[in-house]
Parts: structure tokens; C-alpha cells; sequence
């Protein structure tokens, strides 16, 4: 266990290294140090995961104490459980996975070692979130992982577009960030603490379920949780954040960093339990994007912005379980979602690397048989995306509509709608994609460094399912009335809507054409104007107006005090010794007097 | 005479012998790698026998008191001179005739700064003082070829002549008023002096604190400071900053605590009043310099000022061990620091030897890019300055600032605070320079393993004490 | 007596003293006359005529056997302290004078071979004077 340390050091070394070594590092060093750290980092993972289920306590871990002055002390602290556990193999596993598939993604780009120093850094941020025993550090991580998206979105700079895609993402979720800053105030002032273990002891004590203060704290959690999760209303990021390189969509706007608003809420579940009122909107809000996010998914047609709603998209299912109190079935689904859904991005960006950068999945077609392992990888993700039986999302996802029926027979509904309208994009994507008339004929080949991260990331799409998450310690018991009616109805809408897709895209190509609704769609709900309307022009108009107003010259009087000071000054460093003297003696002379006169 | 002396004095015994044997080599075989090894050897010899005294040494004899804190800035006076010394012989060689007798200097000066830190008597002040200043004033001359130094090191002469007369002075007029000489013993006599010998004593304290104050190059003994600093070599300036001001600052504390000064609420005042005025005129002064070792010079004159906040913090009993440990981390933390950037200064004075040395910012510009160890270098040394987290400097600072909330110190610590303010604007401004992107580097040569070597140990040094400062914190607070 | 009362006959003294000088010298320059002459402006040395230039430069040795006369003059002087007692000091005193001796012993070798107290000509030892 003390190698735990370890874990998120290892990916920051390499990345100072990598960033300060820039200029010296080979290709062939970059790649080594980069994928093998956060190898190393899985490995160590692995072992000191081991030893946690082997002995089943939580424990606090001190990594570091920066410096104890008096009675002040500075720690970082870990606190290791099950959902630690769970989410550092996750964060190392598939991470290592997807560095390794980068190794050859980015093979051909200018700047590899900025690529591996940003992706390294954010793998340690992103450890920092989750092994963090108290609020404060988790927002450290919180915020270094919010920065290395700006990084690793904007990667391209020199396209304009992706600057300010970047731009969009970082200033999103900044928003919710601001929320949950006040939020931590909040439960600072309230409970004199952010240690998350003793903040979720003592606040049953300190507040009544339903107290008003409890609600407004959890809100602006969620406020954070949402903006980082990319849930409405602050979903509008995450579609644009695309313009990123594929691999860094798969680790980070699908694996990881959207999922910490879910790990947010889980962590600190004992303070949601507090306040059903924040419950019920989770899970509201949750079905509520699940549903929206799968009607854009079904009118795309770039292959990477299906599948970044179908992520939004998801992540509202995990919500759903959230506000319904299963936690531990988000955390499953958490799971297995990254595991298909960076299954698919990496397969989509076999796609996109073996087709020079296209995009649009009309453009392309036939693929089944000239990229065998990419189809069957695609085929395996969709098919666990769409929760088919035996697949890994089969299992999250029945065992959330279960625990949204016992909740609500409402949202279980709209849970089901949501899951058909999955089945269907997701095979849409994949029919269109790989069946019919080829249009383009790849001409590279992926190598055995990206089919490798294919290949595992298969198992563990399939096979996920079977995992069993140490979590029982962690969450309180969910209510486990097994319902098979349930799972029927469920695996009927989906077949259905696979048979659907099957029958409306196998057959024929129709053209992605437009239409009101289609195109409404197509632009996800035309939130980004509404925002743009609502938000960005006031704000733009106000920046204008206020640009060098008065509050600027206050700051100007401070600098000209002090220059004027300084020039004072300066002009008794004459450089004549007999100045110099006399200043002595004058400040002998002084001091003696004021001595003299408190003395007679 | 018994061996527990022995072995306390046994470090101070090291360097003097070295002293001698270089003596001797200097007079028969003159060669400069023979004289560095020599003085590395013997700094060496005097470490490690610090380190066989480390934890439980506690010798007292009635001039020099060996203990956890003499050792402690023994070690680090020891380091610092050892750095200056693997510094300078390239240096020196430009731009000197003859390199021997400068290390010869450099060990008698840090002998005087090691008593200094030990001195409990004002004979053993004294002694300290001018070994230390004698040699200082040679050093800072040593360089043949050029007026710059001769300048400063007349200007230092004088000045600190006059300042060792007052302080002097200041010892006759206590020795009239109480007839004490040993710190304890003046302690003794301040109890129960009279209402005549009160004024007296109280005279010669402010001749004492003046005379310490110029040394400490405090407002209003500071005018010396710049100009000392700019002409002196890099490596002399470096020694000078560092070690002379911390074994002063050693002997300014423990004298001040061991003689019970800190009861009267005349001195405390004259010493808040000092540290204020220094704060605030050091970093103004600092503000638009454009010569990096000239901007030094002021922002060393605003650090002393910082750590004169622990003088006042520790007349509180209750503070007494929070304080000093502030002052000792603080002083480490400087001196680390200090010798990182006087380092990277020292650099580009190995291919001028005619002519002043180019300290100035527009010599910065690019260094980052042209030569990235020598840039991260001062990079991580002005952040440092600037008390930026996670570097020494930061820790460091904070620790006084903890000092100084423990008691009612609101004018000293708004001071501090403004200080830092302005203090940020030109170590940021070096930091600009640092960064620019400019093409006019023809300026440093290539560092050797050498330099690079020294470099790197710096650089680990200032960012190790800031990100992982508890081992030092643990060390300080196991000897005190 | 109050301290104030007796300050006052300094401050008196003081402002005394203060006008006699301005006394003195603001009536010469009143009443004294003012000439232009050639010899005005020279100092006056008894009638004798002042000849070349007062910086003249002696010989860098002269101050060297000077600093060399005080310093082994001081030794001796530590030597007779140690003399006069030498029977209470018994054999620690001789050990100490004799590390004394021995130190400055090292340093007059260092100085006659570095040439310091050669005249004229250094001979020191690694140096070739340049030509």
C-alpha cells in the first residue's frame, strides 16, 4: 500500500519531464516515457488494488505533508475505499490502454511530446480527483483536469475553430465549477471542515433531511457535477470538445473526466441522502438529458459527435441512478461505460485515421470487410452501448431502469424510450458505417499498437458485466427486488430498435436529409443560440462598455505612489560615501534622540 | 582543556588548519586547482565534523557557546562557502593574477562567520566581526584589473569601519553601565541596573543595534548596499549576502535574546521601526533597477527586514521557539536562494574579463532559451525571492508570517505584506527578461559539467525546501 | 534636579559658542579688504614658496614594513601577557603561546615568500613579472 504515492507521481514526473525535455526527447523516447508511466502507474495500481480487496478496510493515507509550521499543518491525504479502488483501475487501466493506442495515432504529429505531457498530466489531475480525502485537493484535481481538457482540446491551436472550442468547453465548466466553489464554501462555513470523511459524519448531525442549507450546498455541487459531466443545461461543451485529438475524446470526454461529476455525487452521497429535494432533480435532470442527447445522436453524421452525445447521453443515465439512490449501479455504469465508449472512440478513430480525418460516417461505408478488427471492435461497443444481452451494458443499464421503476415508473419510462433511442443511433452508426457500397478504401493499416488497446477493451466490454465492484462498504444497499419483467421489456425495446435501425439503413442509404425537426436536432436542441442570445452578447455588450473604467485608475494610483516613491528614494543612492556616512550618522543620531527623549 | 572542547571546537580547529596548510602551499607550490582543493577539503573536513557532533552537542565555554543552533548555521556557512569556492576559480582566474590567496580569505572568512554564529561574548562578537569583515574587504577588492571593486571595497571599508567603531562603542558604554561583557552576564546586570545605568545601557544598545544594523544593511545603514553589491565579483556578492548577513543576523538574535534586550520596550520599538522602514524602502528602491545585482542588493536590504519581524516576534516567550525556528528556516531558505541567483550571475562574468561584469537585464534577456539550466535557475531563484508556493522562499515566508500572527505585530505584518506586494513586480520584471525571446546571446558560454553540476544541486535545493519542507522543519525543530 | 534644568547651561553653551564663530567670521569678512593679487590664492607657508605637488607617491614597501612592524609588534605584546604569567599558565600557556608562535611563524614564511618583503623587485613565488 505504500507505493500508493506512487500512483498519480509517476504520469506527473513524466510529464515535467516530457515538457521540460521537449526539445531533446526522440519520438521513440517520448512514447516510452509517456505510455510507460501511466503503464507503471496501472500496474502499481493493480497491485495495491490487490491488497485492497484482499483486506477490504478503508484507510486514510497521508502522501505528503507539505510542512507543519506550529499549529498550522499542511497534508495531502488519501483516502482509499472501494470507489477508489475502482476509480484509479479504471483512470490507469484504460488510460494505459489509450496512451498506448496514441502512440501510434499521434505518431505523425509535430508536437508528440506536448501531446504525451498534456495526456500525462491530466491522467495525474485525474488520480489527484479521485484519491483526494478532502474536498479542497479534489478540487485541485478537479480544476488541473478542467485545464488539461482546455490543453488537449484546443491541441490543433492552429486551427481557429478548435481554439474556441476549447475556449467553450473550459468556460462551460467554469460555471459549474463557480457553483461548487461556493458550494465548498458553503459546507465549509456549515461544518467547519472539507474533509469529505468527516463532512459526511457530521453533517447527518448538523442538518435536518430536507434543510434548506443541505439542498442549496448539494445544488451547487450538482452545479459543478453538471458542468463537468456535460448534463443539461450545461451540456453545450462537450459536442464541440471533439475538436480534440480522438484518443484524448476517448479518456477524457468519455472514460474520465466527464464521469467525475458522477464520482462528485457518489463520494459525497451522504450529504445527497440529506436532501431528496437535490435527488429528485438529479435524476430529472438526468432523464431529461438522456433523452435529448439520444434525439441529437440520431441525426448526426460526424462519427464523433454521435458518439459525444451518445456519451452526454449516458452519463444521464448515470445521473438517473444517481437521483434514483443507486449508487453503486452509476458507478457500474460508470464503469462499464468507459470501457465501450473508449471502445468505440478508439475505433472510431481507427476509422478517422485510416480515412485521412473523415468524419461525416456517410462518406463512409464497407468498411466490414476491410477493417475486420475496427468492425468488430465497433461492433462489440455499439452493441454494449445499446445494452444488447450479455454485453456489459446490458447489466449497468438493466440495473439502473430497475432502480428508476422502483423509484418512478415515470422515469423508468422515460429510461426506456431513452434506451431505444440508444439501440437505434448506435446501430445507425455502425450500418452506415461499416455496410453498404464502400465509398472511401483505407490505406493504412492500425498496427498492433492500436489493435492491442482494441482487442482488451473488447473483453472488457463484453465481460465487464460480470465484474463484481467492491462498493458494498461504500454505498448504503440498494433495494434488490429482482424484477425479470423488467429486464424483458427492456431487452424487447431494444432488439426492436435494433431491428429498426437494421430495416431502415440496411437496405438502403437514405441521405441524411433535412428537415425541421431533423435539423432542430442536428443542433442539439439550438441551445447554443439560445445560450448565445441569453448570455454571451450581454456580457460582450457590458465587457465593452465597462473597458477602462474607474476602478482601473485606483491601481494606477498604487503604481504611481510607489514609482514616486522609488524615484525619492533613488535619489539618495548617490554613490558618494560621504551621503552614505551621513545617512548613518543621521540614523544614529535619530535613534539616540528618541532613546533620549523616553529615557529623561 | 578537555576533550568535550576539543570536539566542539574541532570544526573551527579543521578550517583553521586548512588556513595554515594553505598557508604553506601558497608560499612553495603556487597553484590555483591545489589551493581549491585545499579549501574544499577543509570545508569538507569541517562539515563532516558538524555532522559527528550533530545531535547533542552543547558546549559552553565563557566566548563561544556550541549548540544545536551554532551548528546548524555552521553547516549552513560551511555549504555556502563551499559553493562560492566552486564557483569562483574560473571567475577569479579572468580576472586576477593570482587566485591562491582568495580561497585563503574566503576560509578565514567563513572561520569568522562560524564564531559569529557561536559568539555568547562580546570579545568573540568582535573577533568574529572582523575576521569576517577584514576578509570580506579583501575579497571584494580581489579582482586586479578593474576600479568597480576597488570602489566598493573602499566604500565597505569605510563604512564598516565606522559601524564597527560605533558598535564598539556601544560595548564600552554597556560595559560602563553594568561591567558585563558575556551576553548572560549583561543579562544579569540588566536586571538590576539603576535608573542611571538604564540610560546608559540603553545608549549602548542603540549603538549596538546600529552598528549590527549596517552589517544587516537595514534602513537607514543600507546606502552601502547597491553599491558594495554591483562591485563587488558575482561570487564575492553571493558570500557576502549570504553568509556574512546570516552569521550577523545569528549573533543579532542570540545576543539579543541571551541579554535580555528584548524586555525593553525602547529597543523593540527602534527595532520595529528599522524593520518597517527597511520592508518598505528596500523594495521601493527595487523597483525600476535595471542591474539585477544592484536589485539584489535592495531586495536583500527588504529580507533582512522580514526576518528583523522575528527579533520582535520572539520577545514573547511564548513565541520564542516558533520564532527562531522561522528565523533559521528563513535563513536557510535565503541563503539557497541567494546563492542560486548570484550562481547564474556569476556565469556570464567567466568571459569578461575586461570591463564590468554584464549583470544587467538586458544580459537576462532570453536566457531561458538560450541556455534553459542557467535560465530555470534564476527563474526558480526570483520566484523564490518573491515567496511563490512551492518554492523555498514561499515556505520560508510563511513561516514568519505565522511568527508575526502570534502576537500584536499588525504594522509589521502589513508591512510585510505591501513588501511582497511590490517585491513580486520586479522579481517578475527579471522573470520577463528571463523569458523574452531575444537573439542578441552570444554572452554565456557553455556550461560545463561544472556549472551545470552546481546548478542542478541548487535548483533541487530551492525547489526541495519548497515542496518537501518538513524534513528541514523536523531537523530545526529537533536541535532547538 | 529636573533634567531640563540641567540642560540649559549646555544649550546656552552651545548657542554661545555658535555666535562667537559667526561673529568671527562675518565680521572679517565685513571689514576685511579684498585683493586680486597673484600670491592671494596661495597657501601661506612662512614666506617660503610651495614647490610640486603635494600627492607624492612613496614606495608601496614603506606601508608594507609598517602593517609588518604592528603586526609582530602586537605579538609581542601578547607574548609578554603571556610572559608575565607564565608560571599560573604552566604548561597549557606554552602549548597555546607556542601554537601562537608557530601560526605567525607560517605567516612570515608566507610573506618572505611571496616576496613582501623583498624592495624593488618581487620575487613571488609562480609569478613571472611581465615584460
Amino acid at each position: 500500500m505504500n507505493a500508493l504515492w506512487l500512483v498519480p507521481l509517476l504520469p506527473l514526473i513524466s510529464a515535467v519531464i516530457l515538457i521540460l525535455g521537449s526539445a531533446w526527447l526522440g519520438r521513440r523516447a517520448v512514447a516510452v516515457l509517456g505510455v510507460g508511466s501511466v503503464g507503471l502507474a496501472a500496474l502499481l495500481t493493480a497491485r495495491v488494488v490487490t491488497a485492497f480487496l484482499g483486506s477490504g478496510e478503508a484507510s486514510t493515507q497521508v502522501l505528503w505533508t507539505w510542512m507543519a509550521v506550529g499549529d498550522f499543518s499542511v497534508q495531502v491525504a488519501a483516502w482509499f475505499d472501494g470507489l477508489t479502488a475502482v476509480m484509479m483501475s479504471v483512470i490507469t487501466g484504460v488510460g494505459f490502454l489509450i496512451h498506448l493506442y496514441s502512440a501510434r495515432f499521434m505518431a505523425e504529429d509535430d508536437s508528440y511530446a506536448r501531446y504525451f505531457a498534456y495526456l500525462n498530466l491530466f491522467v495525474a489531475a485525474m488520480l489527484v480527483l479521485v484519491m483526494a480525502d478532502n474536498l479542497l485537493l479534489l478540487y485541485l484535481g478537479w480544476e488541473g483536469v478542467g485545464a488539461c481538457s482546455y490543453l488537449l482540446v484546443g491541441f490543433w491551436y492552429k486551427d481557429v475553430a478548435n481554439g474556441a472550442a476549447a475556449r467553450k468547453a473550459f468556460i462551460v465548466t467554469r460555471v459549474g465549477d463557480t457553483a461548487m466553489a461556493l458550494g465548498l464554501f458553503l459546507i465549509l462555513a456549515e461544518l467547519g471542515t472539507l474533509n469529505i470523511q468527516s463532512v459526511l459524519q457530521l453533517a447527518p448531525g448538523h442538518w435536518a433531511t430536507g434543510d434548506t442549507m443541505v439542498v442549496l450546498a448539494t445544488v451547487l455541487l450538482l452545479g459543478g457535477a453538471v458542468g463537468k459531466s456535460a448534463q443539461l443545461p450545461l451540456h453545450t461543451w462537450l459536442p464541440d470538445a471533439m475538436a480534440g485529438p480522438t484518443p484524448v475524446s476517448a479518456l477524457i470526454h468519455a472514460a474520465t473526466m466527464v464521469t467525475a461529476g458522477v464520482y462528485l455525487i457518489a463520494r459525497t452521497h451522504g450529504l445527497f441522502l440529506l436532501a431528496p429535494t437535490t435527488l429528485e432533480i438529479i435524476a430529472w435532470l438526468g432523464v431529461l438529458t438522456a433523452l435529448l442527447a439520444a434525439c441529437s445522436a440520431l441525426v448526426q453524421t460526424d462519427i464523433k459527435r454521435i458518439l459525444a452525445w451518445s456519451t452526454i447521453s449516458q452519463i444521464g443515465y448515470m445521473f438517473l441512478a444517481l437521483g434514483v439512490g443507486a449508487f453503486g449501479a452509476a458507478i457500474f455504469h460508470l464503469v462499464t461505460h468507459a470501457f465501450f465508449k473508449a471502445l468505440l472512440f478508439l475505433a472510431a478513430g481507427a476509422v478517422i485515421y485510416c480515412l485521412h480525418h473523415e468524419h461525416n460516417i456517410f462518406r463512409m461505408g464497407g468498411l466490414r470487410s476491410r477493417m475486420p478488427v475496427t468492425f468488430v471492435s465497433f461492433l462489440l461497443g455499439a452493441s454494449a452501448l445499446a445494452a444488447i444481452p450479455f454485453t456489459s451494458g446490458f447489466y449497468s443499464k438493466d440495473v439502473i431502469l430497475l432502480a428508476a421503476w422502483q423509484h418512478d415508473p415515470l422515469l423508468f419510462v422515460a429510461g426506456l424510450c431513452g434506451a431505444a433511442l440508444t439501440a437505434f443511433y448506435s446501430f445507425r452508426l455502425l450500418f452506415v458505417a461499416f455496410f453498404g457500397p464502400a465509398q472511401q478504401e483505407p490505406d493504412r493499416t492500425i498496427g498492433w499498437v492500436m489493435a492491442v488497446p482494441l482487442g482488451l477493451l473488447c473483453v472488457g466490454a463484453l465481460a465487464g458485466g460480470a465484474l463484481t465492484l467492491p462498493l458494498t462498504d461504500v454505498f448504503p444497499p440498494a433495494i434488490g427486488v429482482v424484477n425479470h419483467t423488467i429486464e424483458y421489456i427492456a431487452i424487447t425495446v431494444t432488439l426492436a430498435a435494433v431491428g429498426l435501425a437494421a430495416w431502415r439503413y440496411l437496405r438502403q442509404r437514405p441521405d441524411p436529409a433535412s428537415g425541421g425537426l431533423r435539423e432542430f436536432w442536428f443542433a442539439g436542441w439550438r441551445v447554443d443560440a439560445l445560450y448565445e442570445l441569453l448570455w454571451v452578447r450581454p456580457y460582450c455588450w457590458l465587457a465593452k462598455r465597462t473597458q477602462g473604467e474607474p476602478v482601473d485608475h485606483l491601481y494606477n494610483g498604487i503604481v504611481a505612489l510607489a514609482r514616486a516613491n522609488h524615484r525619492t528614494l533613488s535619489a539618495l543612492q548617490t554613490g558618494q560615501l560621504r551621503w552614505y556616512a551621513t545617512g548613518m550618522v543621521f540614523g544614529l543620531v535619530v535613534l539616540l534622540a528618541v532613546l533620549m527623549r523616553a529615557a529623561l | 582543556m578537555n576533550s568535550g572542547m576539543w570536539q566542539a571546537l574541532s570544526p573551527l580547529l579543521a578550517l583553521s588548519g586548512g588556513t595554515v596548510v594553505l598557508m604553506l602551499q601558497i608560499a612553495f607550490h603556487r597553484n590555483p586547482r591545489w589551493s581549491v582543493a585545499i579549501t574544499q577539503l577543509s570545508l569538507l573536513l569541517g562539515a563532516g565534523l558538524l555532522l559527528w557532533l550533530w545531535p547533542g552537542s552543547d558546549y559552553q565555554s565563557l566566548l563561544l557557546r556550541v549548540d544545536g543552533y551554532a551548528l546548524l548555521l555552521n553547516l549552513l556557512f560551511i555549504l555556502a562557502a563551499a559553493v562560492t569556492c566552486w564557483l569562483s576559480p574560473a571567475y577569479i582566474a579572468l580576472r586576477s593574477e593570482q587566485s591562491g590567496e582568495f580561497f585563503l580569505l574566503l576560509l578565514l572568512a567563513t572561520i569568522g562567520a562560524m564564531i559569529l554564529a557561536q559568539a555568547v561574548h562580546v570579545a568573540s562578537l568582535l573577533l568574529g566581526l572582523e575576521l569576517l569583515g577584514v576578509a570580506l574587504y579583501a575579497l571584494i577588492a580581489y579582482p586586479d584589473r578593474s576600479l568597480l571593486p576597488l570602489e566598493a571595497a573602499v566604500k565597505y571599508l569605510v563604512l564598516s569601519g565606522a559601524a564597527s567603531a560605533t558598535l564598539l562603542f556601544g560595548f564600552a558604554l554597556a560595559y560602563a553601565g553594568t561591567g558585563q561583557l558575556a551576553f548572560t552576564g549583561l543579562s544579569e546586570s540588566l536586571a538590576l541596573a539603576g535608573s542611571g545605568a538604564y540610560t546608559l545601557v540603553m545608549a549602548a544598545s542603540v549603538m549596538i543595534i546600529c552598528g549590527l544594523a549596517f552589517k544587516l544593511s537595514l534602513v537607514p545603514f543600507h546606502m552601502w548596499t547597491p553599491d558594495v553589491y554591483q562591485g563587488a565579483p558575482s561570487p564575492v556578492t553571493g558570500f557576502l549576502a549570504t553568509v556574512s548577513k546570516g552569521a550577523v543576523f545569528a549573533v543579532f538574535l542570540r545576543a539579543f535574546l541571551e541579554t535580555g534586550a528584548y524586555q525593553f520596550p525602547i529597543i523593540l520599538n527602534s527595532l520595529a521601526a528599522i524593520a518597517v522602514a527597511s520592508m518598505l524602502v528596500g523594495n521601493l528602491l527595487a523597483l525600476r533597477q535595471d542591474n539585477v545585482k544592484r536589485l539584489l542588493a535592495y531586495s536583500s536590504i527588504a529580507h533582512m527586514g522580514y526576518l528583523l519581524i522575528v527579533l520582535l516576534v520572539c520577545s514573547d516567550p511564548a513565541n520564542h521557539d516558533l520564532a527562531v525556528e522561522a528565523a533559521l528556516f528563513y535563513l536557510v531558505a535565503y541563503t539557497v536562494t541567494t546563492l542560486a541567483a548570484f550562481a547564474v550571475l556569476t556565469w556570464p562574468g567567466y568571459e569578461q574579463y575586461q570591463g564590468p561584469e554584464h549583470t544587467e537585464l538586458k544580459h537576462l534577456s532570453g536566457l531561458l532559451w538560450h541556455h534553459p539550466l542557467a535560465g530555470l535557475l534564476m527563474l526558480v531563484a526570483m520566484l523564490s525571492l518573491a515567496g511563490i508556493p512551492l518554492t523555498a522562499g514561499f515556505v520560508g515566508k510563511f513561516y514568519l508570517f505565522s511568527a508575526a500572527v502570534t502576537g500584536p505585530h499588525w504594522l509589521l505584518l502589513g508591512s510585510l505584506v505591501v513588501g511582497s506586494g511590490i517585491g513580486i513586480y520586479y522579481y517578475l520584471r527579471v522573470v520577463y527578461y528571463l523569458l523574452r525571446r531575444d537573439d542578441n546571446h552570444a554572452l554565456l558560454p557553455n556550461a560545463g559539467w561544472h556549472e551545470s553540476c552546481l546548478a542542478v544541486v541548487l535548483l533541487a535545493a530551492v525547489l526541495g525546501l519548497g515542496i518537501a519542507p518538513q524534513s528541514l522543519i523536523g531537523w530545526i525543530q529537533s536541535i532547538l | 534636579m529636573s533634567s531640563e534644568a540641567a540642560l540649559w547651561p549646555f544649550i546656552v553653551y552651545f548657542l554661545a559658542v555658535l555666535a562667537l564663530v559667526a561673529t568671527m567670521l562675518g565680521l572679517s569678512w565685513l571689514l576685511g579688504q579684498r585683493r586680486a593679487n597673484q600670491a592671494t590664492n596661495l597657501p601661506f607657508e612662512s614666506g617660503v614658496l610651495s614647490v610640486g605637488t603635494p600627492q607624492i607617491h612613496f614606495a608601496v614597501e614603506f606601508y608594507l614594513i609598517a602593517i609588518f612592524f604592528v603586526i609582530f609588534d602586537l605579538e609581542t605584546v601578547f607574548i609578554f601577557a603571556w610572559a608575565v604569567a607564565f608560571f599560573e599558565l604552566g604548561w597549557e600557556g606554552f602549548l597555546a603561546v607556542g601554537l601562537f608562535i608557530f601560526i605567525l611563524t607560517i605567516a612570515l614564511i608566507y610573506e618572505w615568500r611571496s616576496g613582501a618583503l623583498d624592495w624593488g623587485q618581487k620575487t613571488r613565488t609562480g609569478w613571472k613579472p611581465e615584460r
